[in-house]
């Protein structure tokens, strides 16, 4: 039985940097591992680098934490059959919004203080 | 594990094991991606930041799990009745000795009892109530021990000893909670739902 405590996406916020990174590269769709940290590079402007174990250990706790699940992915001829894939789960994307929606809020706040000529 | 650096294997060795069962090969492979798109260099400048922030904090965060902070006390139970026995054989005094022993007897009786059960019982604010005991009985302590240095007179009265009793069970209970409370997981509520889902 799902408490309301659990479905709702503000008591996941805010969320760790990491963690962002990884459910925003899943927005995008089912991704493995390694894809996933190219994906999060890419976005950051290579600002954000994850280590192997870092970006396991976010998914593993993504995981523990039902906003992304690992799933049997249909393997192609040329994937690796090693390769385990990700994706987000229903919280997973709600949670996602809502801390986009948190960050937005921030930057909106930030660009109207920081207007040209305030600083 | 074809093509796996034999080094970096042999180093996520030092991962905890649950996490190393659970994502060794996919450490392995993601690294031998790193090797092969970047170059070893890069590889390893990554991989070796990488180790130093996580082998630390994966292992610590295995430490402080449910049952190291039940271990913590059976530890502190029999830590308190050594040093009430050593206490008593050295001469430091046979009423601090005898304190130390019935305070491991209580601690030992309520590790085994409904205090313990609580003490294990999924519950998302325990550590925080831990370190809030543990502050408080602290507080107990120096009010005590305040209160003994102010009223000292030349000889030891009753009320020394009263000050004495509650200063000391205190100072050992406010160690025990601390202990206690530092080695209990900071789990979020919203883990504890997820999990018992």
């Amino acid at each position: 039985m799902q408490t309301a405590g659990v479905t709702d996406p503000a008591s996941y916020l805010p969320l760790p940097q990491t963690q962002f990174h990884v459910l925003v590269s899943l927005t995008a769709g089912e991704r493995h591992g390694y894809a996933i940290m190219q994906d999060v590079e890419a976005s950051s402007n290579g600002l954000v680098r994850m280590g192997p174990a870092t970006l396991y250990g976010t998914l593993k706790r993504l995981v523990d934490e039902g906003l992304a699940e690992e799933f049997a992915h249909r393997r192609g001829p040329d994937d690796d059959q090693r390769r385990r894939y990700y994706r987000l789960t229903g919280l997973g994307q709600r949670v996602c919004a809502a801390e986009a929606t948190r960050l937005a809020g921030l930057v909106r706040i930030t660009r109207a203080n920081l207007r040209p000529g305030t600083v | 594990m074809p093509g796996a650096h034999p080094i970096y294997h042999t180093l996520v060795r030092l991962y905890p094991k649950a996490f190393r069962d659970a994502y060794g090969d996919d450490l392995v492979q993601h690294f031998d991606g790193l090797v092969a798109d970047r170059g070893s260099r890069a590889a390893w400048c990554r991989a070796a930041l990488d180790l130093a922030v996580t082998v630390p904090r994966y292992r610590l965060e295995t430490i402080m799990n449910e049952r190291h902070s039940a271990t913590t006390i059976s530890v502190a139970v029999g830590l308190l009745a050594a040093a009430g026995v050593a206490s008593t054989l050295v001469d430091i005094g046979l009423y601090p000795g005898g304190l130390l022993l019935v305070v491991a007897l209580a601690l030992g009786i309520a590790q085994r009892s409904a205090i313990a059960r609580a003490l294990r019982a999924p519950d998302p604010h325990r550590r925080r109530r831990r370190l809030q005991t543990a502050a408080v009985l602290g507080v107990v302590f120096v009010a005590s021990f305040v209160a003994y240095l102010m009223l000292i007179g030349d000889t030891w009265s009753t009320r020394d000893t009263v000050l004495a009793i509650i200063g000391n069970a205190a100072m050992i209970g406010a160690v025990g909670f601390l202990a206690a409370g530092l080695l209990t997981p900071k789990t979020s509520q919203r883990h504890q739902h997820n999990r018992a889902m």
